[in-house]
């Protein structure tokens, strides 16, 4: 019997190529192609005066220079606002190349195009373009402020206002019998993978067809977008994601404009052109997030029960908002965390500002909600006197009242819907775990090396695996090879192993024998995209139905073989056969022949399924009108709603007195995404998630200036934390099923980052006893906050 | 190509390989990938910070954006190309497969030469010295947990013991 | 010809001479980034890694050189007894890759305030040694270093090694940055005891436009330690920590304030010093 393998930690197939350096990432391709280098803007608020190209024409090499002038008119019109919504009022896009106007420092002006990177780059260098510089709006609190503008029809700078309340918060805060208010900050960081942003676009003339390879997290939706651009059916235009470097959101973002104005060169020039970003170009053109300023007010009881919690935040999306509101919904939905709140109110302004547009970065508004709900939970046990566990247990929402609807929409339009979760017992576990009872023995031993011990906890729970649906297409060739497709894209996640699991097992197949591809739109033209921790909830459930409905008809075609009754076979190690009795058997790739009725026989084995060989049923034709040719199937899979995965996080950091260095010296996890597809996968996830919540608590930060230069776009100042940064990380899991799938999963990719800052937050508080509110915060910060700050434990601040 | 151009051979995983008419300031990572077709060394900062290009120039570990190809002229270049081949994966590589310390698998040809360099240095390194021997290569997936790991196991094996092998979740 | 390859001190002046503005690589560390970053274009590059002289070291009338192509991990690795505070300062440099190539004619030709050889080799009154056509000479360290990304090397002159007293004593060198590995430091901090001459020499990184060293700390602790046991009486320690922290003037930046730079150089000072005396 096949062993099964769901569940099992198995090895990736996709590594050992990666492990040799054969991974194909977007700049290993298309080598000869064309390359475009852009001019930038330099100011984060400028008009544009005059572009003079002169000085470039004599650079050797040089293919092309375009302007937003020289764009044809359906290329003139500014990016798709991608997410519409009824409260995004004032939404506003960037064009592919400045409309006389720059935003942003990075924004694309002029496109050059030459044979290859140094000579665009030599011409875009000497093309000179006169500015006129207008004041810059930088940080939420002056956009809200509207001294100045960044779109002059937005006077206020507020794209959207949006308010969304459960009960009635104000009332009830009011006849709490304690109240507490205060401000929050969290600042700008980026999803910053390792491999920035590309696209690289092969027009090909005879065919009319244009191939597009870009680094995203969307082929199907860029796809379209380049076909509307372009003007060119659908069937024109080929998508395909190649190896991707590491997305965590920031290539969910699209087209951005160089996936149009790539395939639109590609076409105009005849001939191959790629786009690769540098390094400082991913810093200033590709988009950022985090940045939100929130002003809470809490009442409570005495036991520390959250009576009532009003929540006013302002979410600043740069300089346009092609996302959408996604982000500051999801902050304000899922601020909620795992507590039962019945009267709630929350109210956010999306703003714009002269810095780098926003879109969702792993976590994606998460991290600041959880920030803002959990520092509120600290502050309350703080003010009461009590253990932070104790005050999150009695508001806890019981596993017994799940589903649990909040009566609130969630980003996707659906009800914000919990499914499953046992908070309790993941709390529980953190604490043994992480040992939380034992910690002031350990405050003490540190104390008398000298060193300020603090342990910390946060609790999120996170909308995983959001619609509208993604489909999977599953095949067993004749040869038994089993091709599996499904249309969004991987950036490293370990789908083609996790998908290949998940069919091996309902085929009893081999892991080897099964080849998965994603996002490629050759292959499966319908998906949504890899975002919101979806695609092995998502895609994952659309392969399992589809390889259920392929071994439905094997079954079926094997009966009739084997003249056995279908519900006596099963499917094992590659075959067909009679449960008990396994020498009755066939193999299933005999079965994808005879699925096929043929009239050549192209090769030996395919004599069996030729019209003489295989007459099929008198008085049927050789393929029934309910049946069709070949053993596979597509199915897809849509949720009524989102399934909700929950965990909580316990820090220990050690604070040097004198210096205020702050390490991470123990981490704990307790993760609940329902049963785990592969155990190490997950993990991997989890990790990776917990080392970018290190960097964005204590490291990463955009740094803008007044003048909204990014005063830290390179890798040696945006300091992402390398192995000599990251604690080790103790794992437990819960495994609470979603009762919303057939897999019963919930969604994992995301979840490591999201309460990173808040728990780091709350350990730097308990090891000095300043109150930390805002996050990121350095040992210069935590310095500073320590002179100026009064030693009393946080509390009162009514 | 606007500026002073050089030709020259480069010994790049023991093969001799022309290089004509490159402008002077091209790194050894620009040539490699964009005139020799190695594309397995990574490009991602250009400024010596990520390790994703890291190669042995005479059995020395640098970053191949910081040397200067017209420089390397009579040096020993080995890259990622030249480390296991299909059917043969180094005893470093296999136990990241084995361990699951590749996620995007971006940084890793690098990561992959930094380990080998480690430990034919230092066979048994201290925790805190493999980490310091990493802490030239950021990875924004994994979190390094998992390759921290795989060095552990290739220590193991190396020195004979069976040492803690089990089935990393 | 564009790329000169010398191989020795005088065709490397020859090919300076020819090329006054020639780009000279070392470890590439700095150049070839430059080059990358499009702050460079370099026409002529005179590559030094073959240049015998400039390799390795050696010790005459009690003096150590050491060649300025000396990368830091050759420091960090098979120097550690003959300089142990340049070893501790190189073992902080970035990363191993950056350590293998990067070298000390390239951090002095630099010249960055926050090098990390810098202060070290300040406290040590090193002397770089230049040669040029019109013969060679030595330039204190503090008279090389002008001020940030500027040194007094004159067009045609070749750093080519660094020359110190031989001192005996323990020393100490230690930088904050906020992260651990591959940082730009926000203060750093050396110390040597000169107990021979019975006398404490420091340098201090990051925290002003060049590297600096603090005279009246120095005075006052030199004064204040009992040579014979190694001991320093605690408010003379506290007191050392400030009179650096005051010497200094940093700047406030991205990565610190100037207040926290003040600060940590006085708390690296004052631990440094610990670190010397027996315990």
């Amino acid at each position: 019997m096949t062993t099964r393998s769901v569940g099992a930690p198995v090895a990736r197939s996709e590594d050992p190529r990666l492990l040799r350096g054969e991974g194909r990432y977007l700049d290993d391709l298309g080598h000869d192609a064309f390359q475009i280098a852009m001019v930038r803007s330099p100011h984060a608020h400028a008009r544009v005066l005059d572009i003079d190209v002169s000085g470039a024409l004599e650079v050797e090499g040089l293919i092309a220079i375009h302007t937003f002038e020289d764009l044809p008119p359906r290329l003139q019109e500014p990016l798709p606002l991608l997410l519409p919504h009824p409260s995004l009022t004032a939404g506003r896009t960037q064009h592919l190349l400045a409309d006389g106007e720059v935003n942003h420092v990075g924004e694309a002006v002029v496109m050059v195009t030459a044979t290859d990177r140094y000579a665009a780059e030599d011409a875009a260098e000497r093309i000179l373009v006169e500015y006129d510089p207008l004041p810059a709006v930088v940080g939420p609190e002056r956009a809200r402020a509207a001294e100045h503008a960044v779109h002059d029809d937005v006077p206020d700078n507020v794209a959207a206002h949006l308010e969304q309340s459960i009960g009635d918060a104000p009332a009830a805060i009011g006849a709490a019998p304690n109240r507490l208010r205060f401000r929050l900050d969290i600042e700008r960081s980026a999803s910053t993978p390792m491999e920035g942003r590309g696209t690289y676009a092969r027009w090909d003339g005879d065919d009319e067809r244009v191939r597009l390879h870009t680094s995203t997290q969307a082929p199907t939706s860029v796809r379209a977008a380049v076909a509307a651009f372009l003007g060119l059916q659908l069937a024109q235009v080929e998508c395909i994601a190649p190896d991707i470097g590491g997305g965590f959101g920031v290539k969910i973002m699209h087209p951005w404009p160089e996936e149009i104005l790539v395939p639109w060169a590609a076409r105009e020039l005849g001939h191959d052109v790629k786009f690769t970003e540098d390094r400082r170009e991913h810093f200033v053109s590709a988009n950022h997030e985090r940045a939100q300023v929130h002003w809470i007010d809490v009442g409570f009881d005495d036991d520390g029960r959250v009576l009532g919690l009003d929540v006013e935040f302002i979410h600043d999306h740069g300089a346009y908002i092609p996302y959408g509101l996604i982000v500051p919904i999801i902050t304000s939905t899922q601020l909620i965390g795992p507590y039962k709140l019945e009267n709630y109110r929350v109210v956010f302004d999306s703003v714009y500002t002269n810095t780098t547009p926003v879109s969702p970065y792993r976590g994606a508004g998460r991290p600041q909600g959880c920030f803002a709900m959990e520092r509120t939970i600290d502050r309350i046990a703080a003010h009461l006197g009590k253990d932070r566990t104790e005050v999150r247990s009695v508001n806890f929402l019981q596993p017994e009242e799940m589903p649990y609807d909040f009566g609130l929409t969630f980003q996707d339009g659906r009800p914000l819907r919990y499914d499953s979760g046992d908070f309790p017992a993941s709390l529980e576990k953190l604490k043994q775990l992480v040992d939380w009872d034992g910690f002031e023995e350990r405050r003490a031993a540190a104390e008398a090396e000298g060193r300020l011990l603090g342990i910390g906890l946060a609790t999120y729970v996170e909308g995983t695996g959001v619609g509208p649906y993604e489909g999977g297409h599953v095949l067993i060739e004749p040869g038994g090879t089993v091709q599996v497709s499904t249309g969004l894209s991987t950036q490293g996640q370990g789908h083609q192993t996790v998908f290949a699991q998940i069919v091996a097992d309902e085929l009893g197949v081999d892991l080897a024998d099964v080849r998965v591809v994603t996002g490629d739109t050759r292959r499966f033209p319908y998906a949504v995209g890899t975002f919101a921790s979806r695609a092995a909830v998502m895609s994952g459930n659309a392969i399992h139905l589809a390889a259920r409905r392929v071994r439905e008809k094997a079954l079926r075609i094997a009966s009739e073989a084997l003249e056995v009754d279908a519900e006596d076979l099963e499917l094992a190690d590659g075959q067909a056969r009679v449960v008990g009795s396994p020498d009755t058997a066939i193999d299933l790739k005999v079965v994808a022949t005879l699925s096929n009725p043929l009239r050549y026989a192209f090769d030996e084995s395919a004599r069996i399924a030729t019209q003489f060989a295989n007459p099929g049923k008198e008085g049927q034709p050789p393929v029934t009108d309910d049946d069709e040719p070949g053993l596979e199937a597509t199915d897809y899979y849509s949720p009524m709603s989102s399934t909700f995965a929950n965990g909580m996080h316990a820090v220990e950091v050690s604070v040097d007195p004198d210096t205020s260095d702050i390490e991470v010296v123990r981490y704990a996890v307790v993760h609940d995404c329902g049963p785990l597809l592969n155990p190490r996968i997950v993990q991997g996830q989890v990790l990776g998630g917990v080392a970018q919540g290190v960097g964005g608590a204590l490291y990463e930060r955009m740094a803008y200036d007044e003048h909204g230069q990014l005063q830290n776009a390179s890798f040696m100042d945006f300091l992402m934390p390398y192995a000599t940064e990251v604690p080790s990380v103790d794992i437990d899991h819960l495994e609470t099923p979603s009762p919303l799938n057939p897999l019963g999963i919930k969604g994992a990719g995301e979840a490591g980052v999201i309460p990173g800052a808040a728990a780091i937050a709350a350990a730097i508080e308990d090891a000095t006893g300043v109150v930390i509110d805002a996050m990121p915060i350095s040992p210069s910060q935590l310095h500073e906050q320590r002179l100026t700050t009064a030693q009393d434990r946080p509390g009162d601040t009514t | 190509m606007t500026g002073a151009t050089e030709s020259y051979e480069l010994d790049v995983d023991g093969r001799a390989l022309p290089v004509a008419a490159a402008w002077l300031g091209e790194s050894l990572l620009y040539v490699l990938r964009e005139r020799l077709g190695l594309p397995g060394a990574k490009n991602a900062c250009e400024q010596g910070e990520c390790g994703s290009c890291s190669i042995f120039l005479d059995d020395v570990l640098v970053n191949a954006c910081c040397v200067l190809a017209a420089d390397a002229t009579d040096a020993r270049i080995r890259t990622v190309e030249g480390f296991g081949d299909a059917d043969h994966l180094s005893d470093v590589q296999a136990a990241f497969l084995g361990t699951g310390a590749v996620q995007c698998g971006f940084c890793t040809p690098g990561l992959i030469l930094a380990v080998h360099d480690l430990l034919d240095q230092v066979p048994d390194p201290t925790g805190l010295e493999v980490r310091e021997a990493i802490s030239g290569n950021l990875c924004r997936c994994t979190g390094y947990g998992r390759i921290l790991q795989a060095v552990e196991e290739v220590k193991a094996t190396r020195s004979g013991a069976s040492g803690p092998r089990g089935e990393s979740p | 010809m564009p790329i000169s390859r010398p191989t020795d001190v005088t065709a490397t002046l020859d090919a300076l001479a020819a090329s006054p503005d020639a780009d000279l690589l070392a470890g590439g560390t700095d150049l070839v980034v430059e080059v990358n970053l499009d702050r460079r274009r370099p026409e002529h590059v005179i590559a030094l890694r073959r240049v015998t002289e400039l390799a390795g070291h050696d010790t005459t009338d009690g003096r150590l050189r050491l060649g300025a192509n000396v990368t830091y991990s050759e420091v960090e690795h098979d120097l550690a007894q003959l300089v142990p505070g340049l070893a501790m300062a190189a073992r902080t440099v970035g990363s191993p890759q950056i350590r293998n190539a990067g070298t000390l004619g390239g951090n002095l030709g630099t010249a960055s305030p926050a090098g990390d050889t810098l202060p070290w080799l300040l406290a040590m009154d090193a002397e770089v040694e230049l040669a040029s056509p019109e013969g060679d000479r030595s330039v204190p360290l503090a008279n090389f270093l002008t001020g940030p990304k500027s040194t007094a090397r004159r067009p045609a002159e070749l750093i080519t090694g660094v020359r110190l007293p031989r001192v005996e004593g323990p020393q100490h060198v230690s930088k904050i940055g906020p992260r651990n590995a591959m940082v730009i430091s926000v203060a750093c901090f050396a110390i040597v005891l000169d107990t021979t001459n019975r006398r404490v020499r420091t340098g201090m990184g990051a925290v002003g436009p060049t590297v600096l060293r603090s005279p009246d700390a120095e005075r006052a602790v030199t004064q204040a330690l009992d040579w014979d046991a190694l001991t320093c009486p605690e408010d003379a320690i506290d007191a050392f920590g400030r009179a650096c922290a005051e010497a200094t003037a940093p700047i406030t930046d991205h990565r610190s304030s100037a207040e926290y730079r003040r600060h940590a150089v006085g708390v690296l000072a004052r631990r440094a010093l610990r670190r010397c005396l027996s315990t």
